[in-house]
This record gives structure tokens, C-alpha cells and sequence, in this order.
């Protein structure tokens, strides 16, 4: 399958989707593409074949449209490629169709990169729309999910209603149109060819949000220039997280790097900005892939989760595959040291550890519900600038910040320390009460031996401002081994990575063992005799304060209104225990109307 | 003990396995299809702690989510190191986010108070190492096929 455009060809270029589709061996190497505009007597054969005469010859002649009128399309075609046409459609008669679907548009497909464009438009109207749906479902081959919206200038349908395709005088609006268009085919399309269209990253900022599950893109010869316009198609938040297979080639933006020799920052640059990115430009992506859910598992039926209460408990610290005491030494050793001298903490590091710190300024909701922030005296004194001056890692933030995420990253001891040394000074009070820590602790394989995953959940305070502060620390930690400087020091277990998550105080109560709820419960008022209908009340009046005590108990505990409730105290001689198991022996038996 | 130390390489592709991870374990961790979705991320070697109790493997995670109530996690800060000693090496991944189970404030009962924090957003803390599977085929460019080997969660707030 060619899908080299006419008026920008690049030789040896293939689409995306050709690639995709041989990969799944569903075509054959340039096997053409079933052409969905084949009509019984019409043209057939491929999708471009044959393409330059006949638009030629449809230039030639007048075509009949639907509505019975004829139109004159003046076009001096640009499918040569030669560098001085120009194309101009729909400028002479408003009467006819074209008028109606969109006003002059004037547009230079020329010398590619000079393409001066000149919409003059108002709206896309229904008729339009309708054009484009025509475009859009001619060019789907659903058997593959694959849309080819390759050139759409050179479409018939475009020259028929003299539509303006986005990158020739069509703005993100009309592009917006064609997406959604695209996104209503069925089945959803996985596949999509926009090669040689002129877009640039504004005109596609609406794609990712109506086709959410592409899996491969072909924006080969467009006119990407820069980075952000990477950043419009994939949007940080998103990253378009089906997106498996994308193809740049012929933009700008990848042969202005070739030709700067900057092609391998090119490549990182765009990698970053996708979740999932396995193919760019045919060229594999490094990168490390999860057994992620497979559309066809998830397509059986499954049990939602319904649950309304936890399956189990908050539990207590769990520590499991190292001594108690050894283990017990370490932490109490290395936040003393934390505290108090950062620098002999160098020996607690193995010479090829990794370290950093992470700050979720994310004020916590139940936090803030406790109102912690202004009932507790310091915490209003608390500032994150001083953490985050030295280079939080939060990935959340500075993702797509490649240097941050490398220079933030401390490896090796001696740069740990040097970082360690610069963060604020910190109090944990782990000489007092337990309950302030949380640890989860217990052996995991690692390099064919074993290491200690160990979390430390805690507050500690900043002593500059008496603030504090919540954490998450992650330490793996493996045996000294002997002779080695951990070893000599007294360290019986070497860090090998750690990870410090600093937040805002949120109370250890979090993870008090006991029952979890989901919901809030219920209030439950206490019952008491104002929790009786008034007319029972008043009946009340008349008994002695110890009997009508006694009523309301009853009333309480059973539910019996005041006066079974009466009934049943006075025959078991103002008992309440012999009362209430009276009542557990009759209680099937009563009338509804012995209860409230 | 091994030095080979990290390249940045090493650094980019962890950071975009753990952005990607995250993205998709969450995703779905909080599906309708939770069940039938999780457990691809686990092995039958797999260590899991949720609040302090341990469960082993897809069986024991199975376990630990079949009466799980629906849930709502918005990752708020995660980080990733490749842990240095093997190749291509496994990951220690950290989240911190906050999660909602089942309806949320608005499922609590009526007149409930409004300084109440029972069904609101929890903090959690979760923590996993990834782990090549070497025996997993792979496709070309990928380092590896990874699987969840470790996983600690806490609520913390």
C-alpha cells in the first residue's frame, strides 16, 4: 500500500498502520487496502491508485450533485507536487452547494512549509458535517479498524462539497468534527492515518479526547515543529495510554533534530509524552511493559466490586524475615542519625545506593476536616520551599522533566549524603510512643538472594518551625556484607534503595488497628423518654421516677411501646433483666402493635 | 555487592515503566473489571501486604480485592528507582495518593456531621517492586515483561 502523498512524497515511507497491520498479519507487505468508496460500476482498486487522472478528469467536467444542482469547482490541482499550484475551491458560486457548507477559502499546498492559508469561514454546517461523514466512513476499513485519512485534500468528497481539511484552511473546530465523526464509527477505531494533511499540533489538541483507545498514529509528513505540539496531542494528565505505535516521520520537528544531530533528544522527548509508547517512527522504544489487562480477558463478564464494608481490619505492623532486634537497632540508629548527624549516616548506604525524596503537598481531606491545620500551633509556620528547593522527585510533577528526573535522582553514598544534608532538619520521636510508626517489613528475592522491603509510615517535626510533618519512607535493605564499611561501622544491614515521601500531617489514628469503615455510620440519638410519642410520655407522668426510668429502658432495648412495656416490668415484678428475657421468650408472638 | 552504576538510560526507561505502571494498575484497580484485571499484574510468587495482613500471590490478591469495595485512587506524587544489582533490574516504585471506597461523603447517612471524616478520601502509601519476568517473550524494544513481586499498602491518613 502506497500512502506516499502526491505532493510530498518520501521515499521508502510506510505508514503506521501498514506496519501495524502487517505486524498482526493481517495484510500482506503493500497488499492494497480494501477501498470502501467501490460502488457498483464505479471506480475500483486501491484507495489512491489512479487517483491523479481521475481527480483530473472530475476537474474537468461538471458533477451532478445530490440536490440536483451542478457546480464548477475552479482547482488548479497541487497533486504534481509541483511547487506553484495552488488550490482554490468554492469561491465562485454561493448559490451551489459549496457555498452553503463553508465560504472562500484560499489555500497554498505548494512549496511544503510555506503553506499560507487564508480561511475565510463561518461555520461548519450540518450539510458539511455530513460531507464529512461521507469522508470519514468511505476511508474506515472496519475489518481492521483502521482509518485512512491520508491527504484528505486530494479526497473526493472534499473536492465534491469543497470542504476545507484542517491544515488547508480548516481550523481544531473542523478537525474537532472529523474526530468525533471518527469516534462514532464501530467498531472503535484503533487505527489512524493522518499523513500528509499540513496539521500542526493545535488542530489535533481535540483528538485523544474522542479517540481515547488508538492504538497506532500516523502523522507522517504534517508540519509538527515543536515539543508542546507533542504536549497538544498527548496531554500530560492523559498520555494517551493505548497509544502503542506512532509515526512523526517528515515533520519538522524530527528532521530539523536529525539535521541538528539531536535525533536521540527528539526520540526521548516524544517518548516521554506517551504512557505506552512501544514503536516511534518504526523504530522500537526501550521500554519495560506489564502484563497490562488484554481487551480479550476483559471483555468476560466479571463480578463488580459492590462491597460495602473491608474485607479485613487495619492490622497492626507486620515485620517478618529479619531479627527484632536487629531490625529494631537499624531504625533506631538510623533516625537518631537522621536527627542529629546526617553524615555519618554515609556508612548505612551501600556504595551504589540510590536515594530520593518526594513531596505530595496534597492537603489530606480527613486532615483537613480535623482541622490539624489550624488547631495544632505550628503547622501554619510550615513551608515547602525549603524542600523543594533541593529537588523533590515527584514524578507526578516533573515527569516530563528529563533533567530534574535524573539530577534529582541521588546515587551512591556519598552523593545521598551530600543531598541528606541539605534537606531541613528533622525530629522523629521514635524513643516514644510506638503508636506515631507504622512498619511493614518482610524479605523479597533480589539478585538471587534475599533483601528487606521495609516501609516506615510516621511524623516528625521540623524543629526550626515546631511544625510536623507526615512521611512514607521505603527502604531495601540487604546483610552487610562482611568486611564492608557498613560492616566496620556497625551497621548489620546496608541500604540499597530508599525512597522518602514527605507530606502534610495527616494522624497516626490512620492506621490504628481495628475495624475500617467505608460509610459513616448512622448517629444513633441515645434513647430517652423524650424519644417516645408524646402521648405515651404524658401516660408516663403518672409513675414514680424509678419505674418510668425503668419503662424507658425497656422501651430501649425492645422497642415495646410504653405501655407493653409497662405491662411486661409489672409482671416480672419491676425486674429489668427477668423483663427483658420475658420479652425474649414472647416476642414472636406479639402484636405489631406492642412495639413503637 | 555489585557498583555497576546506573545509567541514565536505566533512569528514563524506570521513570516511564513507573508513570506507565502506575497509570494502569490504578486504572484498573478502580474498573467495574477490577477482578478479571488485576491479577495480570501478579505471579504466583508475589508478596503482598494491605494494612498490615499478608497474602500470597494472584490467589492471595484475589482474595484480598474480591470483597473490596469499589474504589477511586488519584496518585498524587510517585517516584521510582531502578534497585541497583541485577539486569535489567527491578524496580521500587512509591505512591502516594488518596483513595475513596465505595460512595464516598455522599454515601454516608443522613445528618451525618460535617466535620466527620468517615467516608471521605483515605491517604494511602503503596509500594511495589517490579520485577522481570525472564521467562516472559518479549517483543522487540521491550526490556522486559515486568510483574508486580512486592506490594505494601498502608492507609496513612
Amino acid at each position: 500500500m502506497s500512502v506516499s502523498s502526491a505532493s510530498a512524497p518520501v521515499p521508502g515511507s510506510k505508514a503506521i498502520a501498514a506496519t501495524a497491520l502487517r505486524n498482526a498479519g493481517l495484510i500482506d507487505r503493500d497488499a492494497p487496502m480494501r477501498d470502501a468508496t467501490d460502488t457498483p460500476g464505479g471506480r475500483k482498486g486501491k484507495l489512491r491508485s489512479g487517483r491523479t487522472s481521475a481527480r483530473i478528469s472530475d476537474l474537468t467536467k461538471d458533477r451532478p450533485m445530490s440536490n440536483g444542482t451542478r457546480m464548477h469547482p475552479i482547482r488548479l490541482s497541487a497533486s504534481t507536487g509541483s511547487s506553484d499550484s495552488i488550490s482554490i475551491r468554492g469561491a465562485a458560486r454561493p448559490s451551489a452547494l459549496g457555498g452553503r457548507i463553508r465560504r472562500n477559502a484560499v489555500s497554498g499546498t505548494g512549496s511544503v512549509g510555506s503553506a499560507s492559508q487564508i480561511p475565510v469561514r463561518i461555520s461548519t454546517k450540518p450539510k458539511a458535517v455530513e460531507a464529512w461523514r461521507e469522508l470519514v466512513q468511505k476511508r474506515y476499513n472496519a475489518e481492521a479498524k483502521y482509518l485512512n485519512l491520508d491527504s484528505m485534500i486530494d479526497d473526493e468528497v472534499v473536492k465534491k462539497y469543497n470542504l476545507t481539511p484542517p491544515g488547508f484552511g480548516g481550523n481544531a473546530r473542523d478537525a474537532a468534527v472529523i474526530f468525533k465523526l471518527a469516534s462514532q464509527l464501530k467498531p472503535e477505531v484503533q487505527t489512524l492515518s493522518l499523513a500528509n494533511n499540513n496539521l500542526t499540533g493545535v488542530l489535533l489538541t481535540q483528538m485523544h479526547k474522542y479517540l481515547p483507545g488508538l492504538v497506532n498514529l500516523s502523522l507522517q509528513n504534517n508540519k509538527l515543529k515543536e515539543k508542546r505540539e507533542v504536549s497538544m496531542i498527548s496531554p500530560r494528565k492523559e498520555k494517551m495510554p493505548n497509544l502503542r505505535e506512532l509515526v512523526l516521520t517528515g515533520n519538522p520537528l524530527r528532521e530539523n533534530a536529525i539535521k541538528n544531530g539531536q535525533y536521540a533528544v527528539y526520540r526521548s522527548d516524544v517518548v516521554r509524552r506517551f504512557a505506552a509508547l512501544e514503536v516511534l517512527d518504526q523504530e522500537p522504544v526501550s521500554q519495560i511493559s506489564f502484563d497490562a489487562p488484554h481487551a480479550s480477558t476483559s471483555d468476560l463478564p466479571v463480578e463488580k466490586p459492590s462491597a460495602t464494608t473491608f474485607p479485613f481490619p487495619m492490622g497492626p505492623s507486620f515485620v517478618a524475615g529479619i531479627d527484632g532486634a536487629t531490625f529494631s537497632d537499624f531504625l533506631v540508629r538510623y533516625f537518631n542519625a537522621l536527627d542529629s548527624q546526617r553524615e555519618t549516616l554515609v556508612n548505612a548506604y551501600d556504595p551504589a545506593a540510590t536515594f530520593s525524596f518526594s513531596v505530595n503537598t496534597t492537603i489530606p481531606t480527613r486532615a483537613k476536616l480535623s482541622g490539624f491545620h489550624t488547631s495544632m500551633p505550628n503547622q501554619r509556620k510550615l513551608i515547602w520551599g525549603d524542600w523543594l528547593e533541593v529537588g523533590s522527585r515527584n514524578l507526578n510533577r516533573i515527569g516530563s522533566d528529563p533533567e530534574k528526573m535524573l539530577s534529582n535522582l541521588h546515587i551512591g553514598s556519598d552523593k545521598i549524603i551530600e543531598t541528606l544534608v541539605k534537606l531541613p532538619r528533622t525530629n522523629h520521636d521514635i524513643n516514644g510512643s510506638g503508636e506515631k510508626f507504622c512498619i511493614d517489613a518482610y524479605p523479597v528475592p533480589h539478585s538471587g538472594s534475599m533483601a528487606l522491603l521495609t516501609t516506615v509510615h510516621g511524623e516528625f517535626t521540623e524543629p526550626s518551625t515546631g511544625g510536623i510533618r507526615s512521611f512514607d519512607r521505603t527502604f531495601m535493605l540487604v546483610p552487610a556484607p562482611e568486611g564492608s564499611r557498613a560492616k566496620l561501622n556497625g551497621w548489620n544491614v546496608v541500604i540499597l534503595s530508599d525512597q522518602w515521601i514527605i507530606r502534610c500531617y495527616s494522624s497516626h489514628e490512620a492506621w490504628k488497628a481495628g475495624p475500617l469503615l467505608v460509610q459513616a455510620l448512622p448517629k444513633q440519638e441515645p434513647f430517652t423518654i423524650n424519644s417516645l410519642p408524646a402521648d405515651q410520655q404524658t401516660a408516663l407522668a403518672s409513675l414514680p421516677e424509678a419505674q418510668r426510668n425503668l419503662v424507658v429502658q425497656v422501651c430501649a432495648q425492645t422497642k415495646l411501646n410504653a405501655r407493653f412495656a409497662v405491662d411486661c416490668l409489672a409482671g416480672n415484678e419491676w425486674d429489668l433483666t427477668r423483663a427483658i428475657a420475658n420479652f425474649n421468650q414472647v416476642k414472636d408472638s406479639l402484636a405489631p402493635d406492642a412495639f413503637l | 555487592m555489585t557498583s555497576s552504576l546506573l545509567t541514565p538510560s536505566d533512569i528514563e526507561i524506570a521513570t516511564r515503566a513507573a508513570d506507565h505502571f502506575t497509570r494502569i494498575y490504578y486504572a484498573a484497580y478502580d474498573s467495574d473489571k477490577r477482578l478479571a484485571e488485576l491479577p495480570h499484574f501478579y505471579r504466583p510468587t508475589s508478596s503482598l501486604t494491605w494494612n498490615g495482613k499478608p497474602f500470597t500471590g494472584t490467589e492471595g490478591l484475589l482474595q484480598l480485592v474480591v470483597k473490596m469495595p469499589p474504589t477511586k485512587h488519584e496518585v498524587q506524587s510517585f517516584d521510582c528507582h531502578p534497585i541497583p544489582g541485577a539486569q535489567p533490574p527491578s524496580l521500587l516504585v512509591t505512591v502516594s495518593g488518596s483513595v475513596t471506597h465505595g460512595r464516598g461523603p455522599t454515601g454516608n447517612p443522613p445528618k451525618t456531621p460535617v466535620r466527620e471524616i468517615e467516608g471521605h478520601p483515605r491517604v494511602f502509601s503503596q509500594t511495589f517492586i517490579l520485577v522481570p519476568d525472564t521467562t516472559a517473550p518479549t517483543k522487540v524494544g521491550e526490556v522486559a515483561k515486568y510483574y508486580v513481586g512486592a506490594d505494601a499498602l498502608r492507609f496513612v491518613g
